[in-house]
């Protein structure tokens, strides 16, 4: 498979981990399933809210774009879009930062850990590293020019 | 060799010229297949997801287990603390932990919602009573600092600050919660020397104990413990859940004629007044 068919596979899965941490956050799911950590200490922190929304809805919102850039990056007409990989590397990118930032504020502000949270931290971590190599990719000449070269 | 662009990740469309040489052809075939993969996996994690999240957003809540109240279990005598009219047809008794993340969870996404439909309308009046845990470092701190703001008519602002900021004070963050509660009492308007020289005595250890030896009279084995009407639910509710239980509870309550049969109504009563 190529890497923005992973890329569209992961932000999917990333989609429905935000979606069911949103319900959680606003009361849908009674609790959550948390085999190991403090999900629930991490959730109702007041750090799990971000600008007046959960953090979890701002991941729905950071996956469906992701998403979005990704299936349009597998239409023939963006096959070659340096700019639409490099929109993609530099939402990976906020991605990761954020993510860094919640991770830090779990391991030494909250000092809880959320299983749900180091599992889309490590999906934006390799949606970033995709984004990277498809990047890096779309700056290369197309093969068959090399080719005739 | 276009193709091997695309099957090095590109989106272009894989798959060859036609009657091109065997090679192309075979490229092809390898492309569709993974296209065909990709496809299989997107539907199945689409499908499983949506399944997932319609199974657990619409399941019946297991947690939810009501027992009726042991009519040979003593009355509740501590008078906890009381918010709402003192002549609501049902009383809600809550046994919390101010360092139990699933109370707090309750108490900053729920318990709003109740205050709003069920308490401020008449329908409950709402009791809590502490049942400090021991495996909470600091829960009685938390505790006994609410009793002495209490003292200065601000339990509920108090108890909402607690449960707003656990994460700030709660044992694996601090060896010192007292400084904490000591500032807090000040965010919530407290006069802090009688507050603070309150929390230094510890002089409202006793008041704590006594709750806890209710709770633990009374049969409460985790924290939040609701009794509601005749019956007791172990575990946080969701609002519906709540709301159900306590249109439930006034059902029976109408239908049954008072008898005095050791349930949260029994609990005696704060003067009317609304505390916070």
């Amino acid at each position: 498979m190529t890497k923005r068919m992973w890329m569209v596979l992961i932000s999917l899965l990333g989609l429905f981990l935000g979606t069911y941490l949103t319900l959680y956050k606003f009361g849908v799911i009674g609790t959550l399933a948390c085999g190991v950590g403090s999900c629930e200490r991490v959730q109702t922190s007041r750090w799990s809210v971000f600008l007046g929304l959960p953090v979890a809805t701002w991941g729905i919102g950071f996956y469906v774009l992701m998403l979005a850039l990704a299936i349009a990056g597998m239409q023939e007409r963006f096959a070659d879009s340096r700019r639409l990989s490099l929109a993609m590397m530099l939402l990976a990118g906020w991605g990761v930062v954020f993510t860094a930032w919640l991770n830090y504020l779990e391991g030494f502000v909250i000092h809880a850990w959320c299983e749900w949270c180091i599992g889309s931290a490590t999906m934006v971590v390799i949606l970033f590293a995709l984004s990277v190599l498809d990047w890096r990719e779309t700056r290369q000449p197309p093969a068959d020019d090399i080719t005739r070269a | 060799m276009a193709n091997n662009k695309a099957d090095a990740g590109k989106g272009r469309k894989p798959g060859g010229k036609p009657g091109g040489k065997p090679s192309v052809v075979k490229a092809s075939k390898k492309a569709s297949t993974t296209n065909r993969a990709f496809y299989l996996i997107l539907g199945a994690i689409a499908v499983v997801g949506i399944a997932a999240l319609a199974y657990v957003s619409t399941r019946p809540k297991d947690g939810v287990v009501a027992n009726a109240v042991d009519s040979t279990l003593p009355p509740v005598q501590s008078s906890g603390y009381a918010m709402g009219n003192a002549t609501a047809p049902i009383e809600v008794t809550e046994f919390g932990d101010f360092e139990c993340p699933a109370c707090g969870r309750f108490a900053v996404l729920t318990e709003p919602d109740i205050r709003k439909n069920l308490v401020e309308t008449g329908k409950i009046r709402w009791r809590f009573i502490d049942y400090p845990l021991s495996m909470h470092k600091n829960t009685w701190q938390a505790s006994r600092a609410a009793a002495c703001a209490d003292e200065q008519g601000k339990f509920w602002p108090f108890h909402d600050a607690l449960y707003s900021t656990q994460d700030e004070w709660n044992g694996e963050v601090t060896n010192n919660p007292d400084k904490f509660m000591k500032q807090l009492g000040q965010k919530v308007g407290l006069n802090a020397s009688q507050f603070n020289q309150c929390v230094d005595d510890k002089k409202t250890q006793a008041k704590i104990q006594a709750h806890l030896k209710l709770a633990e009279r009374r049969q409460v084995s985790q924290t939040p413990t609701f009794v509601i009407g005749e019956k007791q639910f172990a575990g946080a509710l969701t609002y519906d859940q709540f709301s159900k239980a306590v249109d439930d509870a006034l059902a029976a309550a109408k239908a049954t004629p008072k008898t005095g049969g050791d349930t949260a109504k029994n609990v005696p009563l704060t003067p009317a007044k609304k505390k916070g």
